[in-house]
């Protein structure tokens, strides 16, 4: 018993084509089971994007991938480490080559543009930084060659709040790329940006991955942007898989109507939510 | 209707979590108990000021029946010369910002210690917290007359830093403890994503986001430092406090009376200066042109030696031809390399102008254990019943009978300065200034000049207490009357009642519990200060530097003992009340 289980792992973690593995993933926060038994396999090299409503566990199932949260039970496996069962140096390690971004940007309002990047390295160096002058010239040459990529070189030395939310946006990209990761998470990157700054913003991610062979798992609200964009499109409700297609062979229509399985809400669930809407969203729909 | 969806009702509930039975409102108990304190609060005051002996009237014909002697004693004051007065500003000065920047500087580390999202774990977060509790709780004296034991009676510079810095970390550490909390967790879990390590991510985000409460809170301190250090000068810290106890001690009013105004002055100024600092910083907006010298100097950089950076998709380099990675001399960096260029600047020349003594310092560091110990067991001496303790009963009804009366001349005070209750918005503006100005006056100097005319009494010290808690009593109310919802007033107004009516009926009724925690907190800022009376001869203070004085250690802990738990108790009330509010 126990060694069919070692020898199991031992394919499971040596999948070289795989750098993320979920295995029976369940997460409970209190009474709350944010994520239900997920298994999923993430391929190097692929934008994945997660589709599901408010609540359905998106955020969960990102953060569990560079261990900001551990799983209640399962195994979450990436580029190699045990993620479910590693150490705070370890993670640290594992953090350095995955990049992430949020839908609020994270970006510390009052520090220069220039500085924020280079909190991204902070991860390879060892100590605190005090300010932009504590940190090594290369970090800081980095830091200006990603503000370049993402067309912000112009804006390095201004404080972050002086920049709109699109450019936002494209700051925390930079700080995510300047730990030249092999994994980027990206949590609804666009959901709080206009559509100018969204096309902006997902065309940036895009090119990005591809020029650096980034593995991309990014959560998204809109289908048109998700179909455009990903190689894959993941399903989430209510904390469980409920859809896993390949993006290429599926068309607008398709999409629509595989998302509207997913994510239109049901009139059992506005009861539970907010019982003062019910019966409105039912009329839509039937 | 809306039929079911088969995966729908398959699907687990997972937002069933999320909205829990609604709590029942909290039980009207606790409202009666906080208005049980609040009339205990009243009934104590009462008791206080007719055991104390408090008559104004005959403190109005005691100054009248004295006039001639006020006049001829007081008046016209008199002014140490020139060098000497600036020497002692200096030192003052000194002392104080030493005292504020020594308590920030460690406050920082102990509040994110003390703050639930920076701590390392729950020991440490308990232990940053009693030491902030307790540096709150014991007054500043108490801290003097410790360290008078510690370093020496001679070491008065010293002693002052250390015991200001001390009890301001009870406040500053509080304070910064909150903001830490209040801080955007966003870009802190941003750098721990990037592999951040604790201390990075502290810094880099948490630390960098609270630099404008840590200027604000030290500039705050920094003006009750200056208010506290005149008192402290009475048991030996050098500077205008000790000038002022030295002119006391040998009866030479005119010249108590000019150092009562230049302290007095100086108050003004520093509450003066940070304000404007505070708004300073505050109106630091990025995307608006900055304004005056900085403007200027802006304008100037601009169009000589700042090349402001045009392309965004190539960095900028410079002259040199390496890539541009430092900020280039524009206003705003000239202003920050400035701040902390003076910041430095002082606390060096601070450090030269009070002469501190490190061999002293490095020295009792070493022996600290050895005089700690001294302290203990306490021991009354068989004295408690008919000496300490009524001397701690003093000094609390010193804290309630100035509240009373400082309350009574704060609520209409408040309520007219308050826009919402006022008649007109130039009488809330008349009365918004005249807070400002109570606030500006040190009471404690008020207290001395009292002392003078009155003699030393209790009554000097509950007027002077009562004078002190009226600007931050006033302003409290004034606030939590602006903050009051108004709908409610438009909806008894709209019934048909008039202003008066409105006042008591709509607005009171919805701040008094409000009211209530505040008045609390003005006790124990009270209870403090009257401890602090103890240099000019009143309640347990005075036995505090008698004790010091005669070196009887058992005492000394016995005393701080019983203050502590006064204040502690106070804190307990005070908190428990401010739960229910909430
Ligand atoms: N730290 C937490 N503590 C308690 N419950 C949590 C926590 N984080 C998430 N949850 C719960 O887990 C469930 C899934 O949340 P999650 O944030 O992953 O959803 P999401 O799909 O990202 O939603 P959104 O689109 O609103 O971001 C929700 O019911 C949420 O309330
Ligand atoms: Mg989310």
């Amino acid at each position: 018993m126990a060694q069919s289980m070692t020898a199991e792992r031992a394919t499971f973690t040596g999948a070289e084509e795989r750098s993320i593995q979920l295995r029976n993933v369940t997460k409970q926060f209190d009474d709350v089971t944010a994520l239900n038994d997920i298994n999923i396999d993430f391929a190097p090299q692929k934008i994945n994007v997660l589709l599901g409503l408010s609540g359905s566990g998106k955020s969960t199932l990102l953060r569990h991938i560079n261990g900001l949260h551990k799983p209640t039970s399962g195994e979450v496996v990436t580029l190699g480490t045990e993620v479910h069962r590693a150490g705070a140096g370890k993670l640290r390690k594992l953090r350095r080559e995955v990049g992430m971004i949020f839908q609020h940007f994270h970006l510390v309002e009052s520090m220069s543009v220039l500085e924020n990047v280079c909190t991204g390295k902070l991860g390879s160096l060892a100590g605190p930084r005090l300010g932009l002058f504590m940190y090594p010239r290369e970090v800081k040459e980095q830091a200006m060659e990603q503000l370049a990529r993402v067309g912000l070189a112009d804006k390095a030395f201004q404080r972050a709040d002086a920049l709109s939310g699109g450019q936002m946006q494209r700051v925390a990209i930079a700080r995510a790329l300047i730990q030249e990761p092999k994994v980027l998470l990206a949590d609804e990157p666009v959901a709080a940006l206009d559509p100018v700054s969204s096309a902006t913003v997902m065309n940036l991610i895009g090119n990005i991955a591809k020029e650096d062979n980034l593995t991309v798992v990014c959560s998204l609200h809109q289908v048109e942007v998700a179909l455009e964009f990903s190689d894959r499109i993941i399903g989430l409700r209510g904390g469980q898989l409920v859809m896993d297609r390949d993006s290429h062979s599926l068309s607008l229509k398709e999409a629509h109507e595989i998302y509207n399985a997913v994510a239109v809400v049901t009139e059992e669930e506005i009861q539970e939510q907010a019982p003062e809407l019910a019966g409105i969203a039912g009329e839509q729909h039937s | 209707m809306a039929t079911l969806r088969p995966e729908a009702a398959e699907a687990p509930r997972s937002t069933s979590g999320r909205r829990p039975v609604p709590k029942r409102p909290t039980p009207s108990i606790h409202v009666i108990a906080v208005w049980g304190i609040f009339l205990t609060l009243i009934a104590g005051g009462v008791w206080s000021m007719f055991d104390l002996g408090i008559n104004l009237f005959d403190v109005l014909v005691n100054i009248i029946s004295g006039w001639d002697w006020i006049t001829e004693n007081l008046f016209p004051p008199q002014f140490p010369e020139a060098a000497r007065l600036v020497e002692l500003i200096l030192t003052t000065l000194g002392i104080v910002f030493l005292a504020t920047l020594f308590s920030v500087i460690t406050s920082v580390p102990i509040a994110i210690f003390a703050a639930v999202n920076t701590t390392t774990g729950a020991i440490s977060r308990q232990t940053a917290r009693i030491i902030i509790i307790f540096c709150r709780a014991a007054p500043d004296l108490v801290f003097a007359i410790i360290l008078i034991r510690v370093f020496g009676p001679a070491n008065g510079a010293l002693i002052g830093i250390v015991a200001m810095g001390l009890s301001s970390i009870g406040m500053v550490g509080k304070l910064l403890a909150d903001n830490i909390e209040d801080v955007d967790r966003g870009p802190s879990e941003a750098i721990r994503a990037a592999g951040g390590a604790r201390w990075q991510w502290i810094q880099s985000t948490v630390i960098l986001q609270i630099m404008p409460q840590i200027v604000a809170h030290g500039l705050h301190r920094m003006d009750i430092n200056l208010r506290n250090s005149v008192l402290l000068g009475f048991v030996g810290v050098p500077g205008l406090g000790q000038a002022l106890s030295n002119a006391m001690n040998t009866r030479q009013w005119d010249l108590v009376m000019g150092y009562t105004i230049v302290i007095t002055v100086l108050c003004i100024l520093m509450e003066l200066l940070s304000g404007a600092i505070r708004t300073q910083m505050m109106g630091r907006d990025s995307g608006g042109r900055r304004r005056g010298v900085l403007g200027l100097l802006e304008r100037i950089a601009q169009n000589s030696w700042v090349h402001a950076p045009t392309d965004p998709h190539t960095a900028q380099r410079t002259p040199k031809g390496r890539v541009r990675v430092a900020p280039q001399w524009d206003a705003g960096r000239i202003q920050r390399f400035f701040g902390w260029a003076a910041l430095i600047t002082l606390a060096f020349l601070a450090i030269y102008d009070v002469e501190l003594n490190w061999e002293v310092l490095m020295n009792t560091l070493g022996n600290f254990p050895d005089v700690v110990s001294r302290f203990f067991p306490p021991d009354d001496h068989g004295h408690y019943a008919s000496r300490y303790f009524p001397a701690l009963v003093e000094t609390l009804q010193i804290a309630m009978a100035s509240l009373l009366l400082g309350l009574f001349v704060a609520l209409p005070i408040g309520a007219f300065a308050a826009r919402n209750a006022a008649p007109t918005k130039n009488i809330a503006t008349f009365f918004r200034c005249l807070i400002v100005a109570c606030r500006a006056f040190p009471e404690l100097v008020l207290a001395i000049v009292l002392v003078v005319i009155l003699g030393f009494d209790a009554t000097a010290g509950v007027i002077a207490l009562a004078f002190g808690s009226i600007g931050l009593l006033a302003k409290l109310v004034a606030d939590s009357l602006e903050e009051s919802d108004t709908r409610v007033q438009d909806a008894v107004r709209a019934g048909g009642a008039d202003r008066v009516q409105t006042f008591f009926s709509a607005t009171v009724r919805q701040t008094a519990p409000a009211t209530v925690a505040h008045i609390l907190y003005q006790l124990d800022v009270n209870f403090r200060a009257a401890t602090l009376l103890g240099v000019l001869g009143l309640g347990i203070g005075f036995d505090l530097l008698q004790a010091s004085a005669r070196s009887r250690y058992e005492i000394l802990s016995l005393l701080i003992i019983n203050i502590l738990v006064v204040v502690i108790i106070l804190e307990l009330i005070s908190m428990y009340v401010r739960k229910v509010v909430r």
